[in-house]
């Protein structure tokens, strides 16, 4: 008895997301390769491309536990979580989260870190650049009006914190990085993510910039961020921090200009 | 003679080709790896004033019996405005299941049922980019008990219905006709010439598979004697075409990609005598 | 306006014309270029036909243990750190 078309393909979906359906291997020519071999080819594959999709795109997760690892890791997650959209590149958005909650993971504690900078990373490459604030645009602003003023991150940007120094673990797990090993223990990383014009890119904010980039991306004004800033960190000294921030391109341009 | 054989443009090679423009007959794009705003789509967007360009998507999903996604279609679209390519294209499979996206091009029952779900959808397609599109052959491993035509009757059925262009890989046919126990000349004769709008060629492996030599259309390696030799006689019965060398596992360097390119204009140059009787 | 208000607004100001080279601590690590697009095509894994069963590849998982660039990262507990 041949399958209307929508079963067909909810028992071909059903199979190769790892259910065995024995009516669908029914109404499959099989000779010398059986059916179940044949259909193999198709649930191996959608396993196997999505697994390397994930690999891709945390590419660093991947260089940290190896192939053989991430595949069991990535696996996991395929089976759990298939992409909703055919675009592979906005897949994975809740591997991080996976990798955190992953047993067989639980040596490496900074791994899901990792995995969370990857995909801000990820995230800010298909990203619009957009235009970024300049320390030209606010120089025309009356010197009083700046503390009440809003400033936004660009568009893809994330502040990624972490309890341990990711910034250097992801160096180290770069194609060609040299082999000094990295220190666990070599404290907390804050770290700002941003879209370049031809990548992506972060850069390491100290605690009290740490603390007035994430008051500005909740929406504080300048004055309210400084405040955080400082009660986060006492040596916060806001006029390097602005500068260096500004000259990083690290905020997008006003609404209004 | 002009360069009519091009490469499909894959990433490792995008920096490269923007900074040294090698000489191609066009370059294909997956959309689905354009639709971002990345850098690399400003780079793509860049090299459209060097290149013609072909848009292949391969995520529409027309096999699907639940219509096309419309948010990705009108991503597609957009992608599509932006280029202008010369060619868009698909294949004749789904991969859209429920909202879940498998990452495959599943196979279809060729059964008038499943004609229609095609017809409507590559009609969908058309009218929402205000063009003609092409439909793919795909590599098959099964094929269905119930199906009522062959591939290429099916093709035929559905350029008739909808009034859509047929881009024949010939790798693809090889692939198909070993795993399926066809004939690959045979599946090749027949098609409405006029609807072929281009070729692919690409590689494939050879996997054991519980004992027997099962085809994996890889895209892994040179182009193969057999997907060669067919080109030459798809060449001979239904003319030129633009013609593409795909490379997706294993990616060789650029010159190596250029040079399967060469070949095929080679190929086109002089289609052998043996493909001539064989056609 | 209040003391610190005034102290921030003149903070700012002054930040805007500190000289380049005080400015400048780059620190940003240059991540991938356009080589990292292509996620999406239409081959097939050649690894396909292989006939192992989705519950050995999650008795796998178990057994596997991460074998990377992880060897490099040392210190510290096993523990997560809250």
């Amino acid at each position: 008895m041949p399958l209307a078309l929508p079963d067909l393909q909810a028992a071909f979906a059903a199979h190769v997301a790892g259910g065995d359906r024995a009516d669908l291997a029914a109404v499959i020519v099989g000779d010398s390769i059986p059916a179940e071999a044949r259909l193999r080819v198709y649930r191996h594959h959608v396993s196997h491309s999505l697994s390397a999709a994930l690999a891709a795109t945390f590419s660093t997760v991947h260089a940290l536990v190896g192939e053989g690892f991430f595949r069991g890791l990535a696996q996991g997650f395929v089976a759990e979580a298939l992409p909703m959209q055919p675009v592979l590149a906005e897949y994975g958005a809740g591997f991080p989260a996976f990798v955190a909650a992953y047993e067989p993971a639980r040596a490496l504690p900074y791994l899901a870190d990792i995995a969370r900078l990857d995909w801000a990373l990820n995230v800010a490459f298909h990203s619009p650049e957009g235009r970024r604030l300049a320390m030209a645009d606010l120089a025309v602003i009356e010197p009083d009006r700046l503390p009440s003023l809003s400033i936004a991150l660009p568009l893809g940007a994330a502040l990624i914190g972490s309890h341990y120094p990711i910034n250097r673990i992801w160096s180290a797990s770069q194609p060609g990085a040299s082999a000094e090993t990295v220190d666990l223990e070599g404290g907390r990383a804050d770290l700002l993510v941003l879209r370049r014009a031809d990548d992506a890119a972060f850069i390491v904010l100290d605690g009290g910039e740490a603390a007035f980039v994430a008051a500005l991306a909740g929406g504080e004004s300048l004055e309210g961020a400084a405040e955080h800033a400082a009660s986060a960190e006492p040596s916060f000294d806001l006029s390097t921090a602005f500068a260096r921030l500004l000259s990083l391109e690290a905020f997008a341009a006003l609404r209004q200009f | 003679m002009a360069q009519v054989a091009g490469i499909g443009l894959r990433s490792p090679h995008l920096a490269e080709i923007a900074r040294d423009l090698p000489a191609t007959g066009f370059l294909e794009i997956h959309a689905e790896n354009y639709l971002g705003a990345s850098p690399a789509r400003q780079a793509i967007e860049r090299l459209r004033e060097a290149y013609a360009f072909s848009v292949h998507a391969v995520g529409l999903s027309l096999g699907s019996t639940g219509g096309l996604d419309e948010d990705h279609l009108a991503r597609v679209t957009t992608l599509v405005k932006r280029l202008d390519p010369a060619y868009v294209s698909d294949h004749l499979s789904w991969s859209v299941h429920g909202g879940r996206y498998y990452n495959d091009l599943l196979p279809l029952p060729y059964t008038e049922e499943a004609l229609d779900v095609v017809v409507r959808n590559v009609g969908r397609l058309q009218e929402a980019l205000g063009r003609q599109v092409s439909i793919e052959n795909p590599s098959c491993y099964l094929g269905f008990a119930h199906s009522t035509l062959t591939e290429p009757e099916f093709l035929a059925e559905v350029v008739r219905r909808s009034g859509c262009g047929l881009l024949l890989d010939l790798n693809n046919i090889v692939v198909t006709a070993h795993n399926l126990r066809l004939d690959p000349l045979a599946w090749l004769s027949g098609l409405p010439a006029e609807a072929i709008t281009e070729y692919h060629l690409a590689g494939h492996a050879v996997n054991d598979c519980d004992g027997q030599p099962m085809l994996i259309d890889d895209h892994g390696s040179r182009v193969g004697a057999e997907a060669w030799a067919l080109f030459d006689a798809a060449v001979r019965r239904y003319g030129v075409r633009p013609t593409l060398i795909e490379w997706d596992t294993d990616i060789p360097a650029l010159p190596v990609l250029l040079e399967e390119a060469g070949k095929a204009d080679r190929a086109i140059g002089s289609p052998s005598p043996h493909a001539a009787r064989a056609a | 306006m209040t003391k610190t208000r005034i102290a921030i607004a003149s903070a700012l100001a002054a930040a805007l014309v500190l000289p380049v080279a005080a400015q400048a601590q780059g620190n940003t690590e240059k991540c991938f270029g356009i080589s990292k697009a292509g996620k999406n095509d239409c081959q097939t894994a050649s690894s396909s036909c292989a006939g192992t069963s989705k519950k050995d590849a999650q008795t796998d998982a178990w057994l596997s243990v991460p074998k990377g660039a992880c060897e490099k990262i040392v210190g510290g507990s096993l523990a997560a750190k809250k």
